[in-house]
């Protein structure tokens, strides 16, 4: 057993190169002195923590999928893919954090210790195979998440966010546990293969006991991915937490969350049962009621972080639809709609964060006129917002085709057609930000700080993979299509 | 060159000229109107040679043309390019108006001139995109881009409630596309994801007509259903009633060249929609539809012609005649015989050129006065007397509106007598009463003449000056082109009979 340990240890580097990184930047933070050139250090050293993690990833990627640890973690291709896709979402915000005004200058490092953390969590949930570690993970992920949301602590509106998430948080831990000894008590194990194996075996009776705790195992993961009705939470905590605090939670929560959510579909619900129709039926309602929510929500607006928020609930909307077609097609769309969001989101954000470190605030009217001031960023928002609506030949429309394309194959058409209906939805709101830009007059001729070179082609360079991913997307797709599932 | 990559340098040409517009530096304003007007002057010339290389008897697609080269070759996508007779003449429409709407922006658009251009070549290569693409994902994609240019082009350089309009068009064929999306994407799974399934022209034939779906708890036939999502997605764009209220906003609110571009070339693409995949891909569900379609056709011509009959805004007018004679081509569709629908590609390839002589004029006229009112909302006369002020220009704008009225010696009414020939005999109702179409077209067009023209001269009309040489310049290939296609039609008709006579022939068999 313990030889087992050392034997797979191997294949879990890239979680201990974080875990060191964490403890690591724990040490420094406590023991160096505060000012900017250790900071830039400790940063430095997050950065190169961070990349050799990447690296590890990708050194897994090639390896054969195993389940490690008493198969309680899985390493497979497609954990290790979003688990990439994570890192990438930390390190840009770490980057993003550096600059940014919206964080305390003396809380920088500590809001790189808390990401890494949270990815830790995020790692786990993604590879979790049982219910405990499952559950460790997102626990390791919200509470972490709650410390940061209330990061700006002189700020109300920063510790609502924190003490909202907190609540929310605990309400729906709970009911997941509830539900998970519930599913423990009935089936008598919590090895999601063991569950898996049982399900066929019941009864009609017990499958009706059974649902209740699979609803409630739900609402964990529903309140991760922000999906309707466990979304109230994340506008709020969008909003009040600092931007690049908001720039991760849109991405690395989320996608662990939707990697967990994907697995567990995955795993219990192989054979076509009732609970297997339960289920997938359940997630159509979810799926669609989170895309027509968050859209809907969004149209009404004023600040841009809490439309990008409720944009993100309806991009969550729309992985779910994914979901809903749980066999290879399905996954490999919703892995490929999971890399374009990361840098969409990823450029909507760094833009929105420039813009509002120079006014103070976020409002819709910032935006007025920044054509006339940054032409190119503006052009680089206006892509973006074009692809989050699903316009070729952006990456976002390759996205959404890909789901709506996997939908069409299982016949779902009904959850299709109310996906394209909610892509023209949200381009009402998606082009008011570029109308806003290019259609109105400038607010002011002061030229904003924070655009400086770097980050201009930081920006860019993230910019690409839109135009990459929606014209030449064969090799992305074939890339998720090689993240397969192992189950065992 | 290549034949086979003629299609490819039409395509790809004014992209070239996007790029150069955009390596230019922004203050040489005379040099990147000049580097547009070369490119598209190419561009038509290509086009031309595309006509000359013809071959008239090959029904479909042109094979010394046909371009198929694998994009994303997992899921059986291709850049698959053809021309047939359907699309040439919407082809070397969209080369020549382009090419006019350059010299007409030349004075007009003053703000911007880098981005406009540039915008502007854009477009012109997405809808050569569209008019050229055989695989049904390259049509969406370009279908879909084309939003983007328009919505700029209409949103900056727009009139008063530019951003209303520009907005309301934008969704409006979102809308559209999405359905037609859907269809698609069903398309390409009932084909079983072959190397044909987005192949547009292996999907045509009527394969489909045994299918059938779930959709809501209900079964359907496969071929009526997607029918009619691609029929909303082409009908928004036609504008068919009643999808037709982002039209008289774009229009109004639209630039001179953008309104002619919009009126000339996009309104076509609904209908070359209909000729290039609807009807051929489902042509069962196209015959027991086209009842309906008739009647949609009726009501677009009566309706348009009524409300175009209550504007005082003389470019809204023209806006809604728009939708008038679009109706006359659903018509001619519907008529689904070869009058019919020749009289249908023609009438598209005609009110190309009549509407866009049309809102050519009216811009021109509105840089003069900075108004556009007949009657002006304080009741009073907007013009009155142009005649006697501006000779030049009311040759040629009579010239314009009796060709838009269809009158006999100048192009529309070749084409309105041959749709009204094809229909007559399935529809005896609908023809009749599309007759009367024509009297309203007719009342409205020579109301507003009587109003703007004649009477007591305007004292604000004595300051205008007539026609400068430039704007003679791009006003005459048109003029040439009503007078000429309204004598001797054969040019385009023999280019489009042997294509329009095969798919006349597909839907005879259902």
């Amino acid at each position: 057993m313990h030889l087992n340990y050392l034997a797979n240890i191997g294949r879990y580097i890239p979680e201990v190169i974080l875990v060191l990184l964490m403890v690591g930047l724990i040490i420094l933070e406590a023991t160096y002195k505060e000012d900017e050139k250790n900071r830039k250090y400790i940063f430095i050293a997050t950065l190169v923590g961070l990349v050799a993690t990447l690296g590890a990833l990708i050194a897994n990627m090639s390896g054969k999928a195993e389940a490690i640890f008493s198969n309680s973690i899985i390493i497979d291709q497609f954990s290790t893919l979003i688990k990439m896709v994570m890192v990438l979402g930390t390190l840009a915000a770490i980057y993003l954090s550096r600059f940014s005004k919206d964080i305390y200058e003396s809380l920088k490092t500590e809001f790189a210790i808390m990401a890494v953390g949270i990815l830790i969590g995020g790692f786990l949930l993604a590879s979790a195979n049982n219910m405990l570690t499952f559950y460790l993970g997102i626990e390791t992920l919200s509470i972490l998440s709650y410390v940061m949301a209330a990061l700006k602590k002189n700020d109300q509106r920063s510790s609502e966010a924190g003490l909202k998430y907190a609540l929310y948080g605990g309400i729906s831990a709970g009911l997941m546990l509830f539900g998970m000894s519930h599913i423990f008590g009935v089936l008598g194990t919590i090895q999601f293969a063991g569950v898996a194996k049982m399900i066929p075996t019941l009864t009609s009776a017990q499958l009706a006991i059974l649902m209740p705790s699979f609803v409630l195992l739900f609402a964990g993961i529903g309140y991760k991915i922000a999906s309707v009705p466990f979304h109230m939470w994340s506008p709020d905590v969008y909003e009040g937490s600092p931007t690049p605090v908001t720039t991760f939670f849109a991405i690395v929560p989320k996608l662990a969350g939707i990697a967990a959510l994907i697995r567990i579909t995955a795993v219990f619900f192989v054979v076509d049962s009732p609970m297997k129709i339960g289920w997938i039926g359940l997630l159509i309602v979810i799926s669609a009621l989170t895309m027509t929510v968050g859209n809907v929500t969004a149209i009404g607006q004023k600040s841009v972080k809490r439309m990008l928020a409720y944009s993100s609930i309806s991009h969550a909307g729309i992985m779910l639809a994914g979901i809903v077609v749980i066999n290879d097609v399905g996954i490999r769309s919703v892995v490929f709609y999971g890399i374009t969001y990361l840098f969409m989101t990823l450029v909507a954000f760094y833009i929105t964060s420039i813009v509002q470190d120079k006014y103070g605030n976020d409002h819709f009217d910032r935006f007025s006129g920044l054509i006339y001031r940054y032409p190119f960023m503006a052009v680089m928002m206006a892509v973006v917002m074009f692809s989050l609506t699903g316009l070729p030949p952006l990456a976002g429309f390759v996205a959404k085709y890909n789901i709506i394309s996997s939908l069409i194959n299982s016949k779902n058409y009904a959850l299709a057609i109310v996906l394209g209906l909610n892509s023209v939805v949200s381009a009402y709101y998606y082009l008011k930000i570029v109308r806003l830009m290019t259609l109105k007059p400038q607010e002011s001729n002061e030229e904003i700080e924070g655009f400086g070179f770097l980050n201009q082609m930081v920006i860019v360079s993230m910019t690409v993979p839109v135009f990459v991913l929606g014209i030449f997307w064969e090799t992305i797709m074939n890339l998720a299509a090689g993240a397969k599932l192992f189950i065992q | 060159m290549a034949g086979s990559n003629l299609l490819s340098w039409i395509l790809w040409m004014p992209m070239l000229g996007v790029l150069g517009v955009l390596i230019l530096p922004k203050d040489k304003t005379t040099m990147i109107k000049g580097w547009a007007l070369i490119n598209t002057i190419i561009t038509f010339i290509l086009t031309v040679v595309l006509y000359s290389k013809f071959d008239t008897n090959q029904a479909g697609m042109q094979e010394a043309f046909n371009v198929a080269i694998p994009w994303i070759s997992q899921f059986n996508i291709f850049y698959r390019l053809g021309v047939d007779g359907i699309s040439l003449p919407m082809v070397i429409l969209t080369g020549l108006l382009f090419m006019l709407c350059i010299l007409s922006s030349w004075t007009q658009i003053k703000k911007s001139i880098k981005a406009y251009f540039a915008l502007l070549l854009l477009l012109q290569s997405t809808v050569f995109g569209v008019f050229f693409a055989l695989d049904f994902f390259l049509f969406y994609v370009y279908w879909e881009v084309m939003l983007i240019p328009m919505f700029f082009l209409i949103g900056v350089w727009g009139g008063e409630n530019r951003e209303y309009a520009a907005v309301k068009f934008f969704l409006y064929t979102f809308f559209g596309s999405i359905l037609m999306l859907v269809g698609i994407v069903a398309l390409y799974f009932a084909t079983n994801q072959s190397v044909d399934s987005f192949n547009i022209l292996a999907l045509s034939g009527g394969k489909f007509s045994q299918l059938s779906v779930s959709l809501f708890g209900t079964t359907v036939s496969f071929s009526k259903i997607f029918f009619v999502f691609m029929f909303i997605g082409f009908a928004i764009k036609v504008p068919v009633f009643p999808f037709h209220t982002w039209l008289p906003h774009a229009h109004v609110q639209a630039p001179t060249a953008i309104s002619v571009i919009l009126a000339g070339v996009l309104l076509k693409m609904g209908t070359y929609g209909f000729l290039r995949i609807a009807f051929p891909i489902f042509p069962e569900s196209a015959k027991y539809f086209s009842t309906a379609i008739a009647w949609l056709g009726l009501i677009n011509v009566i309706y348009g012609a009524l409300c175009a009959m209550a504007q005082t805004d003389v470019k809204k007018l023209i806006a809604y005649s728009s939708v008038s004679h679009m109706g006359f081509v659903m018509l001619g569709l519907a008529a689904m015989t070869v009058q019919g629908v020749n009289g249908a590609v023609l009438q598209m390839f005609n009110h190309g050129t009549s509407t866009a002589m049309m809102f050519f004029m009216i811009g021109i006229l509105y840089e003069r006065s900075h108004h556009r009112w007949i009657v002006k909302p304080d009741g009073s006369r907007g013009y009155g007397g142009l005649y006697t002020q501006l000779p030049v220009y009311s040759i040629i704008f009579i010239i314009g509106m009796f060709a838009s009225m269809g009158l006999p010696g100048l192009s529309g009414f070749i084409s309105e007598a041959l749709i009204f020939l094809g229909i007559y005999e399935r529809f005896t109702t609908i023809t009749v009463l599309a007759l009367f179409g024509l009297l309203i077209g007719a009342a409205y067009l020579l109301w507003m003449f009587k109003r703007m023209f004649f009477g007591d001269v305007n004292p604000e009309v004595k300051e205008y000056e007539d026609m400068t040489k430039l704007e003679v310049l791009y006003m005459a290939p048109l003029c040439v082109a009503v007078i000429l296609f309204g004598i001797w039609p054969s040019p385009i008709l023999n280019v489009m009979k042997a294509s329009v006579g095969q798919l006349v022939s597909l839907l005879a068999t259902f």
